[in-house]
């Protein structure tokens, strides 16, 4: 499966499960931010993925996918702001993210913020190729 | 119980609470739109006590934002393993809502040291509203 064949089921399933038009769901588009996906769409539209491309992925997935295995203190700091190995790490998982914007000022519980379909993408991607 | 003093509040147990809401529309289109998620999300003993009551999706979306509620109250939201039937919300005699916990969640408790659990829900036909509350051996991570 191609990446653009898995864009256009992660653009489908995040589009039904939100309600909106497939032209709404972009790119570049964050799923909680601008798209308002809540917990129960993130639910939907990983239920969706299953049936469509065949790879299970729960929404811990996606957490430990963006955190890429470094354990939680090292992540963030005592203040739950992302640490530069952190930052190096969603470097590679959300290469949208704006290093000299958000170092030493990104705390923990906004990352998810950040998540945009592309990075979805990236990781049904992931899961496809291991699976296959 | 005299007051403590700052220099105790190590020792005390901590408090953590967590609320959810949720449409009662929105469960019902999840569950009709996702034929088998029923059971990804709800014990056996959740989907027969529900289905016997007339508002069914009410109950159900009445459980899901209490599983939500207490994985709030837990600081994890669903964790790595963890399954939503894992928190299972289980009706005592006169209608008062339990928690039971099972596999990772149960886990997790029991590694991080989870004194008491409590959870209130509601609902109208609109919205489902459930709040924990989770009481943690002071250490706990």
């Amino acid at each position: 499966m191609t990446r653009d064949e898995i864009y256009e089921h992660v653009q489908t399933a995040v589009a039904e499960a939100l309600g909106l038009d497939d032209d709404e769901v972009t790119p570049e588009a964050t799923l909680m931010d601008e798209l308002g996906a809540e917990s129960i769409d993130l639910l939907d539209i990983l239920f969706r993925l299953e049936r469509s491309v065949g790879v299970k992925i729960q929404a811990s997935d996606i957490g430990d996918h963006v955190q890429g295995g470094i354990p939680d203190d090292e992540f963030g700091d005592e203040n739950e702001i992302i640490t530069p190995a952190g930052m190096a790490q969603l470097k590679t998982v959300m290469p949208q993210i704006d290093e000299d914007e958000l170092a030493g000022k990104l705390r923990a519980d906004e990352v998810m913020s950040h998540f945009t379909v592309d990075n979805l993408v990236q990781l049904v991607e992931s899961r496809v190729n291991a699976a296959a | 119980m005299s007051t403590p003093r700052p220099d105790d509040a190590a020792a005390l147990p901590a408090v953590r609470v967590g609320v959810d809401v949720v449409e009662v529309a929105r469960v019902t289109r999840l569950l009709t739109e996702q034929p088998g998620i029923e059971q990804t999300l709800f014990t056996a003993g959740e989907l027969a006590y529900c289905s016997g009551r007339r508002r069914r999706d009410e109950h159900l979306s009445g459980r899901f934002a209490a599983k939500e509620a207490v994985l709030k109250a837990f600081g994890t939201g669903l964790g790595t393993r963890m399954r939503w039937t894992d928190v299972e919300i289980v009706n005592a005699w006169g209608g008062r809502p339990r928690v039971d916990l099972h596999g990772e969640v149960a886990a997790v408790a029991d590694r991080r040291g989870l004194l008491d659990l409590d959870v209130s829900l509601s609902h109208t036909s609109s919205l489902a509203v459930a709040h924990a509350v989770a009481i943690w051996r002071h250490d706990h991570g």
